[in-house]
């Protein structure tokens, strides 16, 4: 396992040190392959914290935590005894609005920043940088553009691109896709998917979209209150109860699948995901 | 950061609290120029001493103050030692000869050194500085052997030592007043204090409600802007960023790498807030109603009385020359 957590628990110190705690007793582990795993939760439930535990920026106040063979507790000495930032490589974190992060005069500049900070040599970062930009849908000519002139949503993929020339082993992205318009999600969130499919990497995506999960995931995490209640398939995660009990929306293939079930009476042979698995399930039972 | 007294508000309810911000102010300014006036020994007690019952009064803990001044412990001490190697007016009160020979030139630089390498693992480092200083001066007088580079002179003098006490004991009363202040009122109602207190200057045309409203918008968004300079330093940390060690030239490209991102936060913020603020009819200079209105009790008659008795008080000593 490349990503293990041992009852950990996190609190973040207050004013009067009365802690808030954001995480609470999880157990977790995560591969360095092949998984696609979306992260649930409300706002404030702990998501962000975890996915920051994931590449060291924050160690556990309980617990333990691996990644790639170090060890984090709460031994702030001991910690710091190791080398994290290689770990930082290895398990690539995209933060919520990454576009506050730009800071070089140019894209090129600022895609190469990651991997030279790693000691990846001026060519290879160079030609990385041109590969990553068409990767998140933009040309090259952007690269010579300023960050700061563009979009917010180029913003946004220029310094996922940025995080992408690192070449991470395990990708982790803290909502990337809120903003964007839903064709510019889309097409973000298959060019994760690829990531994962064709390199086989490990993906996981903070989201409040239940289509994403829904669509993509093969594994899904529910954070309630800093506790991990859910660790499993998204099928099983839409069942009447979970959706009662954690206000859960549903995603909208489902909608549809249990409307078309409930007001026609038409049973599909199996669940489909998407809405081209829909269309042909659809077709099948009409046909 | 918790140890930080200074600027920093700290609920409580005695008779400092009840006051009027304004009275606080008019007081704080008042017996700070008090204070300046003072010329003898004994006055400067007793308002030291008065300074101490303002605080046992007003029921906040002097330990608390005391560690409040302890980040300016070095400027204190710097201040002093200035005043006391360099005043030479008045009587001679202790003199000591120097020899600078190559031997206890180096001796002391070596003192340094060790001084310098080994006072993080002392609990007293004050005392430990002391001790090092008051080290190389017995080296310094007490080799005089081998290739002597020059000689020179340890004085103390009388008015050298009274400038250092003096400016001393200022310094602590004038800073015990300002953290008495910050410690007993909100900085919103400071803020309100200020900005009436200033309110006369209107007819040189400054305008108080802007100034206040600028230190209250500055006020506001210190912690705001600290949460997104960390935000920023975690993300650029995974970027591998390497905030804590590097060169010299890793450590120019940290900060570039925080500063940016942080100017163009300001200026968004600003814009945003500004917008905000016109959004709800807010218009500079215009007449605004308030949701806080300060009142004026019979306790803050008394303080100011108090105060501006102590100040006249001391005027007259002056005058008169006691």
């Amino acid at each position: 396992m490349a990503i293990k957590f041992e009852r950990v628990s996190f609190q973040y110190r207050g004013v009067d040190d009365k802690g808030y705690l954001a995480l609470a007793d999880i157990n977790l582990s995560i591969a360095a392959q092949g998984e696609f795993i979306t992260l649930i939760g409300e706002t404030g439930s702990g998501k962000s914290t975890l996915a920051q535990h994931m590449n060291a920026l924050l160690a556990p106040t309980e617990g333990r935590v691996h990644i790639f063979g170090v060890k984090l507790t709460s031994d702030k000495k001991k910690n710091r005894k190791q080398r994290l930032n290689p770990i930082r490589q290895r398990v690539g974190l995209v933060f919520q609005f990454p576009e506050y992060q730009l800071f070089e005069e140019t894209v090129l500049k600022d895609i190469i920043f990651g991997p030279k900070n790693f000691g990846v040599p001026h060519e290879e970062a160079l030609e990385r940088a041109k590969k990553m930009i068409q990767i998140v849908g933009l040309d090259e000519s952007y690269l010579e553009r300023s960050p700061f002139n563009l979009s917010g949503g180029e913003k946004k993929r220029v310094s996922i691109a940025g995080i992408l020339a690192m070449e991470p082993e395990i990708l982790i992205l803290d909502e990337p896709t809120s903003g964007l318009d839903p064709m510019g999600r889309n097409a973000l969130l298959k060019v994760f998917y690829d990531i994962h499919e064709k390199l086989g990497k490990t993906v996981m995506i903070i989201t409040h979209d239940m289509d994403t999960v829904y669509e993509y995931a093969k594994r899904v995490l529910v954070l309630r209150e800093g506790a991990l209640v859910y660790d499993g398939e998204p099928p099983g995660l839409f069942s009447r109860k979970h959706v009662e009990d954690w206000n859960l929306e549903l995603p909208e293939i489902l909608r549809i699948q249990r409307a078309l079930e409930e007001r026609f009476g038409i049973r599909l042979e199996k669940n489909p995901t998407s809405r081209k698995e829909l269309i042909e399930a659809l077709g099948e039972v009409v046909m | 950061m918790n140890r930080i007294v200074i600027g920093r508000y700290i609920p409580g309810n005695s008779f400092l609290y009840r006051m009027d911000p304004r009275t606080k102010l008019i007081a704080m300014i008042l017996l700070m120029v008090g204070v300046f006036l003072i010329q003898s020994f004994l006055h400067m007690f007793v308002a030291l001493a008065l300074v101490t019952l303002i605080l046992v009064f007003g029921r906040l803990s002097v330990k608390r103050v005391y560690l409040g001044l302890r980040p300016l412990v070095f400027l204190l001490m710097f201040t002093f030692l200035f005043q006391v190697l360099f005043n030479r007016q008045g009587e001679l009160l202790y003199s000591l000869a120097l020899h600078y020979t190559i031997l206890n030139l180096s001796l002391a630089f070596m003192v340094v050194l060790l001084w310098g390498f080994t006072k993080r693992f002392i609990r007293f480092r004050l005392l430990y500085f002391l001790g090092a200083v008051v080290g190389i001066f017995a080296l310094l007088h007490s080799i005089s052997f081998g290739v002597v580079l020059g000689e020179g002179t340890f004085a103390v003098y009388e008015q050298g030592l009274s400038t250092a006490f003096f400016i001393m004991v200022r310094l602590i009363i004038i800073i015990t007043l300002s953290t008495i202040l910050t410690i007993t009122t909100k900085p919103t109602d400071l803020n309100l204090g200020l900005e009436s207190i200033l309110r006369p200057l209107r007819v040189l045309r400054i305008n108080a409600e802007e100034i206040a409203m600028i230190i209250a918008i500055s006020l506001r968004y210190i912690p705001t802007l600290l949460e997104e300079a960390n935000k920023i330093m975690l993300a650029q940390a995974s970027r591998g960023v390497d905030f804590q060690e590097g060169k010299l030239k890793d450590k120019v490209i940290q900060v570039v790498s925080l500063l940016v991102p942080m100017f163009i936060i300001s200026f968004q913020r600003s814009d945003d807030l500004a917008n905000a603020m016109e959004a709800r009819s807010f218009v500079p200079g215009q007449e605004r109603t308030r949701l806080h209105i300060l009142r004026w009790s019979k306790l803050d008659t008394v303080a100011l009385a108090c105060t501006s008795l102590a100040l006249a008080g001391v005027v007259l000593l002056r005058v008169v020359g006691w």
